[in-house]
C-alpha cells in the first residue's frame, strides 16, 4: 500500500486529470458560447451521445480487461440492433422482448467469438477482425433481404419515449424534469453501476482482471482462462448489441449503418479513462470521463463551425495521446512491480498505484 | 472510501448533468422563431456529406442571402454520411442562431424525427435533394428530384439508344438508401416494359462513395461483362463519370445514358461517346429552397399543404440541346417560384 493520502492519490489519477480538463473545457466553451448550455439542441444530444458512446467504450473495456481488443465492436452493434429491428418489424414483438432478443444476439455473437479465440489461441485482434468482415457482409445482406429500403422502421410502443424523451415528460406534483436530460441516462447509469459492481465485488470480475493481467499465473491459479476470455467477449457482445439498440432509438429506426462510428470511440474512451491496454486495470468512471471528453470537445468544435477534416484529426490527435498515456502508465506499473512484488499480482496491487474501487478484487 | 468510488461518481455525473440543465437559456426553445422580417432569417443548408451534386448549393445560398435580403445563409457538409453526425450539425446551427433548415437526409428512414424535433421547437424546414422514405413528410415541404421518374427517364433513354434490346447494366448509390430502391424500381420498370426485349444485369450498387471506387467497379465491370453489355445507365454522379471515361477509352459498342452535368459527361455527349444524360436541379433546390424557407420562418407565410413533395425537375440532355439545356433548366427554377408563391405558399 501507498503512504499517500488518498486524495494525493486521487489528484494524480487519470479521472481526476480528466474532470479538471472537461470543467475548464465546459467553462470556456460556455463563456465563449452561452449557446454551449442549449438544452433541446446542445446539452440533450451531447448527453444522449455520452450514454450511447459510454456503452460502446464499456464493450470495449470488458475485452480490454482481459488483454484482448474486438475490432468488431462496431458490427456487433449492428447484428444486435439488427435482431431488435426484426423482431419489431417481422414479428411486431414489444419493446422489453426485442431488446431482450438483440442483447441475446449479441451476447451470442460474442460468445462465439471467444470460443474461438479460446479454442485456437489466435489473436483477439485477428479473430474479432475476421468476425467484422463477416458481419460486414452478413448485415446487410440481412436488411436487403427482409426490409423495403434498407431499414427496419417499425416501432413498438414505448421505442421513442427510450430514444427521444427527456426527463421533460416526467412530471410529479406539477413539477418536471429538465428537457436537457434524456431519459436513455437511466439505463446506462444501471449499467455502469453493475459493470463496476462486476470488476468490484465478484469472483468473476477479479478472475477477468487477473486473467487480463497475467494468463499464466490465472491459470496457475485455478482460474478457467478459457471461460473467463469467452465470458469477456459474451459481455463486450452484449453491451456492443446494447449501444446499438441504443443508437437506433436515439435516431429513430434500426439500419445497416448502426455502429459505424463505434470502433474508434470505443478504444479512445477506456483508454484516455486509465484502462491498459495490456490487462489487468480498468475503469468504468474513466471510461466515461474519457468518452466525456473527446464528445464535449466535438461539440464544441461543432459549435464554432469546423469541418469533419479537422473533428478526425482531432480525434486522431487524441488517441495518440491516450495510447501513449497507457504506455507511461505501463512503464510506471512495471518500474513499480519490480522489487518485492510478487509475479502476476494484479496491477491494482502494485506499490506505486494504490488501486481503487472498480479494479481491485475484494 | 474505496467503495464508495463508484457510487460517488455516478451521483456527481448526475448532479453536474442536472446542475447543467437547470442553467439553459430562454433562447433554447426558441432558437429564432419570433423572427418578423427576412432579414432575420438565418437559412442552413445542410447536405448529407461531401459530394459534388451538392457544390451549387453554395452559390445558391450566397444567391438568395442577397436576392431575398437573408440575415445569413449558409452551406455545412461536415455530416459526413452519417445522420447523427447531421443531427448534431443541424444541432450546433440552432444553438448558433440558425431558424430556417434545408436538409438532405442522410438516411430517409430517420430524416423525419430531425424534422419533426426542428419543429417543435418552432423551426423552419425543408427536405432538399431527397424526401423521407415512405409516404409521411415532416418537413415542410420536400424540394426534390423525383428520384424513380428520373431513373425511369434515363432508362427509357439508354434502351432507345440501345434500339430497343440488348443488356443492360445499372449503376447506382447506397443500396440502403431508399432514394436508390426508387431508382432501381424506375430502372426495372422501363426494362420490363420491352417485354423482355432487354436484359438487366444485377444492378452493381454502393459504388458512388468516390471516383476512384467508381473508376475500380466499372473497370470490373468491363472487364467481365463489356463484350455483352450493350446499354450502361448510371443513376448516381460518380459511376456516371467513370464509366463515360471508361466507355471511351474502351471503344466499346455501350450505349451510355449518365446523371447529372459533370463536364466530362456533357464533353462525351457532344463527342458523341454518352448519348445522353438525366440533369438534375440542385440550383433550384437550394436558390428556391431558400426562398421559402426564408417565407416560412419569418411568418409571413404557411404552407398550404404542409410536408408537399415537390419535383424540383429533371432533364433529358442529348446532344441536340446540351447547349441550351440550362435555360430551360433556369426557366423551370423560376416556374417553381411562381408555383411556391401561387400554390404552395399561404401569406398573410
Amino acid at each position: 500500500m501507498s503512504d499517500r493520502p488518498a486524495v494525493v492519490r486521487w489528484l494524480a489519477t487519470p479521472r481526476f486529470v480528466l474532470i479538471a480538463i472537461i470543467v475548464v473545457l465546459v467553462a470556456v466553451l460556455t463563456a465563449v458560447k452561452p449557446s454551449f448550455l442549449n438544452g433541446a439542441f446542445v446539452l440533450a444530444p451531447l448527453i444522449t451521445s455520452i450514454t450511447v458512446f459510454t456503452v460502446v467504450g464499456l464493450a470495449q473495456m470488458m475485452v480490454l480487461s482481459i488483454g484482448h481488443m474486438n475490432i468488431a465492436v462496431g458490427q456487433m452493434a449492428a447484428f444486435g440492433a439488427m435482431a431488435s429491428g426484426i423482431s419489431f418489424d417481422l414479428f411486431a414483438l414489444p419493446l422489453a422482448a426485442g431488446l431482450l432478443l438483440g442483447l441475446v444476439a449479441g451476447a451470442a455473437i460474442g460468445a462465439l467469438t471467444g470460443w474461438i479465440i479460446a479454442r485456437t489461441g489466435v489473436n483477439s485482434f485477428i479473430v474479432t477482425l475476421a468476425m467484422s468482415f463477416a458481419l460486414l457482409g452478413l448485415v446487410p445482406t440481412v436488411y436487403s433481404a427482409l426490409s423495403t429500403g434498407s431499414a427496419f422502421v417499425v416501432k413498438p410502443e414505448g421505442f421513442d419515449l427510450l430514444g427521444r424523451s427527456s426527463f421533460s415528460s416526467v412530471c410529479l406534483a406539477g413539477w418536471c424534469g429538465p428537457a436537457a436530460i434524456p431519459l436513455m441516462v437511466v439505463p446506462v447509469l444501471v449499467v455502469m453501476a453493475l459493470v463496476g459492481l462486476l470488476y468490484q465485488r465478484t469472483r468473476w470480475g477479479r478472475e477477468l482482471l487477473l486473467t487480463g493481467s497475467n494468463v499464466t499465473a490465472a491459470e496457475l491459479s485455478g482460474i478457467p482462462t478459457a471461460r473467463r476470455i469467452v465470458m469477456a467477449h459474451t459481455l463486450s457482445g452484449t453491451l456492443a448489441a446494447l449501444a446499438g439498440i441504443l443508437l437506433a432509438t436515439s435516431i429513430g429506426s434500426f439500419t445497416p449503418s448502426i455502429g459505424d462510428e463505434f470502433m474508434l470511440q470505443s478504444f479512445v474512451g477506456p483508454i484516455l479513462g486509465g484502462t491498459l491496454l495490456a490487462g489487468g486495470y480498468v475503469s468504468v468512471v474513466g471510461t466515461f470521463l474519457g468518452i466525456t471528453l473527446t464528445l464535449v470537445i466535438r461539440k464544441g468544435l461543432e459549435l464554432f463551425g469546423v469541418g469533419i477534416e479537422t473533428l478526425n484529426v482531432l480525434l486522431g490527435v487524441i488517441l495518440l495521446v491516450a495510447l501513449s498515456a497507457d504506455r507511461v502508465r505501463e512503464i510506471r506499473l512495471r518500474r513499480g512491480r519490480a522489487p518485492g512484488s510478487a509475479p502476476g499480482r494484479p496491477s491494482g496491487s502494485t506499490p506505486d498505484r494504490t488501486p481503487d474501487a472498480e479494479e481491485v478484487p475484494a | 472510501m474505496r467503495r464508495t468510488t463508484l457510487p460517488l461518481a455516478v451521483t456527481a455525473i448526475t448532479a453536474a448533468a442536472l446542475l447543467l440543465s437547470g442553467c439553459t437559456p430562454q433562447a433554447s426553445s426558441g432558437g429564432g422563431a419570433e423572427a418578423t422580417g427576412l432579414d432575420t432569417v438565418k437559412v442552413a443548408l445542410v447536405p448529407g456529406g461531401p459530394h459534388p451534386y451538392f457544390q451549387p448549393w453554395i452559390a445558391a445560398a450566397d444567391q438568395a442571402k442577397t436576392d431575398f435580403g437573408l440575415g445569413d445563409a449558409t452551406f455545412n457538409e461536415t455530416a459526413g454520411w452519417d445522420q447523427t453526425k447531421e443531427n448534431d450539425v443541424i444541432n450546433s446551427l440552432v444553438a448558433n442562431g440558425y431558424n430556417a433548415f434545408g436538409v438532405f437526409g442522410v438516411s430517409p428512414t430517420d430524416i423525419n424525427s430531425t424534422f419533426q424535433n426542428l419543429k417543435q421547437n418552432g423551426i423552419a424546414s425543408a427536405a432538399l435533394g431527397s424526401c423521407p422514405a415512405g409516404d409521411v413528410n415532416d418537413a415542410d415541404f420536400c424540394l426534390s428530384t423525383d428520384t424513380e421518374a428520373a431513373a425511369y427517364k434515363a432508362a427509357q433513354a439508354t434502351i432507345q439508344a440501345m434500339g430497343g434490346k440488348g443488356v443492360l447494366a445499372h449503376l447506382t448509390g447506397v443500396n440502403v438508401d431508399s432514394n436508390t430502391q426508387r431508382r432501381i424500381a424506375g430502372v426495372k420498370k422501363a426494362v420490363e416494359e420491352t417485354n423482355g426485349a432487354v436484359t438487366l444485369l444485377p444492378d452493381v450498387t454502393d459504388i458512388d462513395t468516390d471516383i476512384t471506387t467508381a473508376q475500380k467497379a466499372v473497370a470490373d465491370l468491363l472487364a467481365s461483362k463489356g463484350s455483352e453489355i450493350t446499354g450502361i445507365v448510371s443513376t448516381a454522379y460518380n459511376p456516371a463519370v467513370a464509366a463515360a471515361t471508361a466507355v471511351k477509352e474502351s471503344g466499346l459498342p455501350i450505349s451510355l445514358v449518365a446523371i447529372d452535368d459533370d463536364e466530362t459527361i456533357l464533353a462525351a455527349i457532344e463527342d458523341g461517346s454518352v448519348y445522353a444524360t438525366i440533369a438534375q436541379n440542385p440550383t433550384g433546390q437550394a436558390y428556391v429552397g431558400s426562398y421559402a424557407l426564408a417565407k416560412l420562418a419569418s411568418k409571413e407565410c404557411t404552407m398550404a399543404d404542409p410536408g408537399a413533395i415537390i419535383d424540383s425537375g429533371s432533364f433529358v440532355v442529348t446532344k441536340e440541346n446540351v447547349a441550351t439545356y440550362d435555360d430551360e433548366r433556369t426557366a423551370a427554377s423560376e416556374q417553381l417560384m411562381k408555383d411556391f408563391d401561387a400554390d404552395h405558399l399561404v401569406c398573410s
